[in-house]
C-alpha cells in the first residue's frame, strides 16, 4: 500500500497537463538538444513531470515485487518442517534414552520362619540369584512379605511372583496353577544359620526362580538383541537351539495389536455339513481363554461356512510341502477385512486326509502319527475334521477338539510363552509385549528422525511434532514402569502415537524435483516479468546517472 | 520346559553362533504390488501384462487380500473390445485373464503417482479399507511389478504425470526404515526400464528390468481380432518361464534360473538385473526361490500328537481365573458405586454447551486472517473511491 500512495499522489496532478499545455514550450530545457545536425525528426523532449512519474512507476513495481511478491513466493514455496527433537529421537532408537530393565519383585512368604531367619534366607537367596544372573536387563528382587497375609493372590502389579515357604519333608517346588505362587517345601534342618554364608535351600530357591523365569528372560534378551540396543545390554549366552526356538517363536507370533479379529471358517468339499454350533462351542471352549487374555488384547469374532470348497491340494495323504499350499487362497474367502484389526484365521476343513510328517521330526515314534492340524505362522490354524458323510450339523462336542487346538494355537500366535503356569505365562506375556512395543515405538522414532534428515524436501506438519512429543512422554513413563501394570498401557499409547506420527498422511515425500524442472517452471514465469522490470530499472539508473553528470557539468560551467 | 532345560546348559561359547541365526529370518507372508500405469485402448498389452502376472501370483497362492492391483483403465468393458468382459494376453485366447474372480484395488483415475507412493509408504487416510493397503511387516516379501510407458529414470502414469526413479528409491527407503519389507523383487517392463532401478539405495532389493538406457521394450505379438498387441516380450517370457518351470508352489527354481532365461534373442532388448543391494550379493539373490516372491509358501508347523488333557486343564484354569477376576472386578465396582453414590450425587450440573467449531485448532488465528483480509479489501475500495473522486 505504501508503495502506491506516492505514485498516485505524484501522478494525479499530471493527468490533465499534456492536454492543456503545449509540449515543448513549457519545458524549461536546461540545454536544448542539438537536433539540428540530424535529419530525422526527434520526439519531443520529455517533461520532468513525466520523467518523475516514470520513476515512480518503476519504483513502485519494484517495491511491490520485493515487498509483496518475494515474501509471498517464499511463504508459499517453502516446505513447512516442524522442529523435531532429532537427537532425542535417535537416542531412543539407539537405546540410549531408556535402559529396558525389568525389576521383578518377588515376595517371599515364610509364615513358619522367624523374622531373622527369613531375612537371612532372603539375603542368601538374593546372592545366589545375582550370581546366576548374567543379563542385566532382567532383575529378580526379593522381598519379605508380611506374614499376616493368608493366601489372597494379590495381583497389585507390584509383585510378579509370591514364594510360599512351607515346612515339609523334603525340598520340593510346585507352581500354583491359579495364581502366581510358587510353593516350596523344605525340611526343617535346611534353614541356614545366621552365620552361614551359603545354604542349599537358598540355592535351590534361586535355581527354581531362575528356571521359572528362564523363558521370559530369554525372550526379552532376544528382543533386545535383535533390536539396536547397545551390546553391553545383550545377553551373554544363548545356545543355538535356544536361539532357534526363540526365532521360531518370533516367526510364529503376530505383531502386537490391541484388537485381533478371529475368523472361524467351516469348509467342506461337499454339500454337507451345512451348519455348525460354533457359537456354543466358542462360548464353551474358547471364551475363558479370551477372557483371560482380555487385559492384553481384545477380540472380535466372525464365522462362516463354505460348501463345495476345494482345497489347494487334492491328495489323500498330505506331506508337509502340501500343507503350505492346502489353503486355496484364490477361491476361499478368507480375508473379510472387517474393521481395522488384523485377522487370525481358524479353519475347520471337513475331510479325512492324513498328514504325513517327515520321520526325522519325531524320531521316537513311527513315521505316521495322528496329527490333524497345523499352524501357519502369523496367520492361523487349519484343522482336518473327519466326519460321517451324512452329518448335517456339526455339534459343539465335535468341535471341542478343534477349538481346544485353536485355543492353544491362539496363545502361541499371540506370543504367550510356553512354560510355566497360566497366570505366570500371562503376566510374562504382558511384560514381553510392553518391551516389544517400547522397542517398536523407539525404532519408529528413530526411523522418523533419520527420514527427516535424509529427505530435506519432505514436509513435516505440526501434528507429527505433537505425536513425537506424546510418544516420548509415554515412552518415558513406559520405560519407568516396565515391570509394572502401567507399562503396557503407556507402551501401547506410545506405539500408537509413534505410528500415527510416522504415517502422517500429508507427509508424502513427493516429489523429487531436479533443477532442470525448477528452471522449466520458473523461466516462463520470470522471463516476461523479469526482463521488463530489470530493463526498466537499468534504464532508469542510466538516466539518473546521466542527469547527475549533466548537472555536475552545469555547476562546473556556472562556477567558471 | 524343554526350553528352560536347554537354557540351563553352559552357553557362553555359543554367542558367536547366534549372530547368523538372528540375521537369517524367514519370511512369513508374501505380497504383490502389480501396477499398470497406462490408459487407452492401444495400451491393451500393459493391462494384459499386469493381469497375467496377477493370475500367476494368485495361482501360486498369494490371496487377493495380499495383492494390490492397480489398473488405470478397464479394457474388459472398453467398447472397442471385440470380446466384451474379457482380457487376453495371447492370440490363442485360451485364458480369460479377467475371469469372474478378480479384485482390482485401484482403478481408473485412482492410479496416480501420489496414491502409489502412499500405498508403498502406507501414508493413507484413516478411512482407507484394509484391502487397499499394503500391510506388510519386516517378515514380508514383496513383488513389485510395474509396466507402462517409461523413459530415462521415469515412468509415465496415465499420460498425465510421471514417477521418477528418485521418488521410487525414496519410497523404498521409507519402507525399509519402517521395516515394511523383508525382501523385494522389483520388476519393471517399460522402455528404458533399467534406468528406473538405478537410483534405488535400500537394502534387500533384487531388481530386474526389460531394457537398458535408450532401448525400447517391445510387444510380443498382436491379436488380429482384438486389433492391438496383447502382451510385451519381457513379460511374455517371464510368464513362459513361470508357467512351464514353476508349476506349483513346491517348485525349487530360483530367481537366478528365471533371470538366466532372459536372452536378447527372445526379448529383443537387454534385460537387466541388479543384485548389489541384496544382503549376500548376487549369490544370495540368485539362490532365492521364485516362489519366495511369486508364491505364498510358508513354513507350517505340524502339531505333534498331543494329549488333550493338557488343553482341557488350561481351559478349566482360565475359566477359574476369569471367574476370579470377574468377582474381583465386581467387588471393586460395587465399592466404587457406594463411594461415588455418596460423594457425587449433588454435584451434577446442567451446562449448556455452545456450538463449537469442529476443529478448534487455530480457530482465532483463522478469524484474524479473514478479518484482516476483509479490512484490506475495504481499505482498497475506500482508497479507490477517494482517488477517483473529482476534486
Amino acid at each position: 500500500m505504501a508503495a502506491r500512495r506516492p505514485l498516485a499522489k505524484g501522478a494525479t496532478p499530471d493527468v490533465d497537463s499534456p492536454k492543456s499545455t503545449p509540449p515543448i514550450s513549457a519545458v524549461p530545457a536546461p540545454n536544448p538538444p542539438e537536433t539540428v545536425s540530424t535529419t530525422r525528426k526527434q520526439p519531443p523532449v520529455e517533461k520532468p513531470s513525466d520523467i518523475r512519474r516514470r520513476t515512480w512507476v518503476i519504483l513502485s513495481f519494484w517495491l511491490i515485487v520485493v515487498c509483496l511478491g518475494l515474501p509471498i513466493w517464499w511463504e508459499t514455496t517453502t516446505i513447512y518442517r516442524a522442529n523435531l527433537p532429532l537427537t532425542e529421537m535417535l537416542e531412543w532408537s539407539d537405546g540410549k534414552a531408556c535402559r529396558p530393565v525389568f525389576p521383578l519383585r518377588i515376595s517371599i512368604q515364610a509364615n513358619a520362619l522367624h523374622e531373622q531367619e527369613a531375612q537371612n534366607l532372603l539375603r542368601l537367596t538374593q546372592h545366589a540369584l545375582d550370581d546366576l544372573n548374567d543379563f542385566s536387563g532382567h532383575h529378580l528382587r526379593l522381598q519379605l512379605s508380611p506374614p499376616t497375609v493368608e493366601h489372597a493372590p494379590r495381583e497389585d502389579g507390584g509383585t510378579a511372583l509370591t514364594i510360599r515357604l512351607i515346612p515339609g519333608e523334603a525340598t520340593t517346588s510346585t507352581l500354583d496353577p491359579y495364581a502366581p505362587i510358587l510353593d516350596i517345601t523344605y525340611p526343617p534342618n535346611s534353614i541356614p544359620s545366621p552365620t552361614s554364608s551359603s545354604s542349599s535351600l537358598a540355592t535351590y530357591v534361586a535355581s527354581q526362580l531362575r528356571s521359572t523365569f528362564a523363558e521370559e528372560q530369554a525372550i526379552i534378551s532376544y528382543l533386545l538383541s535383535s533390536d539396536s540396543v547397545p551390546s553391553d545390554h545383550r545377553p551373554q549366552g544363548l545356545t543355538p537351539e535356544a536361539a532357534e526356538s526363540l526365532s521360531k517363536r518370533t516367526t510364529r507370533s503376530l505383531k502386537y495389536a490391541p484388537t485381533y479379529h478371529l475368523t472361524f471358517s467351516l469348509f467342506t468339499s461337499g454339500p454337507l455339513p451345512s451348519s455348525w454350533d460354533i457359537e456354543a462351542a466358542i462360548d464353551e471352549y474358547m471364551k475363558p481363554v479370551l477372557d483371560v487374555l482380555s487385559p492384553i488384547h481384545n477380540f472380535t469374532i466372525d464365522t462362516q461356512v463354505q460348501l463345495y470348497a476345494t482345497p489347494g491340494v487334492q491328495n489323500q495323504v498330505l506331506t508337509k510341502e502340501d500343507l503350505s499350499s492346502f489353503i486355496n487362497a484364490a477361491e476361499w474367502p478368507l480375508s473379510p477385512s472387517i474393521g481395522g484389526a488384523p485377522t487370525i484365521n481358524f479353519i475347520v476343513f471337513v475331510g479325512n486326509q492324513t498328514i504325513l510328517t517327515a520321520p526325522m521330526e519325531n524320531t521316537e515314534t513311527e513315521t505316521y502319527h495322528t496329527s490333524q492340524s497345523w499352524l501357519i505362522p502369523q496367520w492361523g490354524t487349519v484343522y482336518l475334521l473327519p466326519l460321517p458323510a451324512d452329518t448335517t450339523q456339526v455339534s459343539a462336542e465335535t468341535l471341542k477338539q478343534p477349538l481346544l487346538t485353536f485355543t492353544s494355537h491362539l496363545l502361541s500366535l499371540t506370543g504367550t510363552p510356553q512354560s510355566g503356569s497360566l497366570p505366570l505365562r500371562l503376566s510374562t506375556l504382558a511384560r514381553i509385549r510392553s518391551a516389544d512395543l517400547l522397542l517398536r515405538a523407539s525404532s519408529t522414532l528413530g526411523s522418523l528422525a533419520r527420514l527427516a534428515l535424509a529427505l530435506p524436501s519432505i514436509s513435516i506438519p505440526e501434528r507429527v511434532a505433537d505425536g513425537v512429543s506424546k510418544t516420548m512422554t509415554h515412552l518415558r513413563q513406559a520405560c519407568d514402569n516396565l515391570g509394572g501394570a502401567d507399562g503396557l498401557a503407556h507402551a501401547r499409547v506410545a506405539e500408537a502415537e509413534a505410528e500415527r506420527a510416522f504415517f502422517e498422511k500429508s507427509m508424502v515425500g513427493q516429489l523429487y524435483f531436479p533443477d532442470e524442472h525448477k528452471i522449466a517452471v520458473y523461466i516462463p514465469l520470470l522471463g516476461p516479468i523479469g526482463i521488463p522490470l530489470l530493463m526498466g530499472l537499468l534504464n532508469e539508473v542510466k538516466a539518473w546517472r546521466k542527469r547527475k553528470r549533466e548537472r555536475a557539468e552545469k555547476e562546473a560551467k556556472k562556477k567558471e | 520346559m524343554k526350553l528352560s532345560s536347554v537354557l540351563r546348559l553352559p552357553a557362553l561359547l555359543a554367542a558367536a553362533l547366534v549372530a547368523p541365526a538372528l540375521v537369517d529370518a524367514e519370511h512369513t507372508s508374501n505380497w504383490a504390488v502389480l501396477v499398470c500405469t497406462s490408459r487407452f485402448w492401444f495400451n491393451y498389452r500393459h493391462l494384459a501384462n499386469v493381469l497375467s502376472i496377477y493370475r500367476t501370483v494368485k495361482r501360486l497362492g498369494i490371496p487377493d487380500s495380499q495383492i494390490i492391483l492397480m489398473l488405470p483403465d478397464d479394457m474388459a468393458c472398453n467398447p472397442r473390445n471385440a470380446f466384451p468382459g474379457t482380457v487376453y494376453s495371447n492370440a490363442d485366447r485360451a485364458v480369460d485373464l479377467y475371469g469372474d474372480n478378480i479384485e482390482v484395488d485401484y482403478r481408473g483415475y485412482e492410479v496416480t503417482v501420489e496414491n502409489f507412493i502412499r500405498l508403498l509408504t502406507d501414508r493413507v487416510p484413516e478411512e482407507m479399507p484394509r484391502s487397499k493397503r499394503l500391510l506388510t511387516d519386516d517378515r514380508s516379501n514383496i513383488l513389485v511389478y510395474m509396466t507402462g510407458h517409461g523413459g530415462n529414470e521415469f515412468l509415465k502414469f496415465q499420460d498425465a504425470e510421471e514417477i521418477g526413479a528418485f521418488d521410487l528409491a525414496d519410497a523404498f527407503e521409507q519402507m525399509w526404515e519402517k521395516k515394511r519389507y523383508h525382501e523385494i523383487l522389483f520388476m519393471i517392463d517399460t522402455c528404458q526400464a533399467n534406468t528406473m532401478y538405478t537410483k534405488l539405495y535400500s537394502p534387500n532389493i533384487i531388481a530386474t528390468g526389460s531394457s537398458k538406457l535408450d532401448q525400447s521394450s517391445y510387444s510380443h505379438h498382436a491379436d488380429n481380432d482384438i486389433g492391438v498387441a496383447v502382451i510385451d516380450r519381457y513379460t511374455y517370457y517371464n510368464l513362459e518361464f513361470l508357467e512351464t518351470e514353476v508349476r506349483d508352489t513346491n517348485s525349487k527354481k530360483t530367481i537366478g534360473d528365471l533371470f538366466d532365461s532372459y536372452t536378447y534373442e527372445k526379448i529383443h532388448s537387454h534385460a537387466g538385473t541388479r543384485y548389489d543391494l541384496f544382503r549376500g550379493g548376487a549369490e544370495a539373490a540368485r539362490s532365492r526361490l521364485v516362489t519366495d516372491f511369486f508364491g505364498n509358501v510358508q513354513n507350517v508347523e505340524v502339531d505333534a500328537t498331543r494329549n488333550a488333557t493338557f488343553e482341557e486343564e488350561m481351559l478349566s484354569l482360565s475359566r477359574t481365573i476369569a471367574a476370579l477376576r470377574q468377582k474381583a472386578d465386581e467387588e471393586e465396582s460395587a465399592k466404587k458405586n457406594v463411594t461415588s453414590d455418596a460423594g457425587h450425587a449433588p454435584t451434577t450440573q446442567k451446562k449448556i454447551e455452545f456450538a463449537k467449531p469442529l476443529t478448534d485448532e487455530n480457530w482465532w488465528t483463522k478469524k484474524m486472517y479473514s478479518a484482516a483480509a476483509l479490512a484490506g479489501c475495504a481499505f482498497l475500495w475506500g482508497m479507490g473511491s477517494y482517488l477517483e473522486a473529482p476534486r
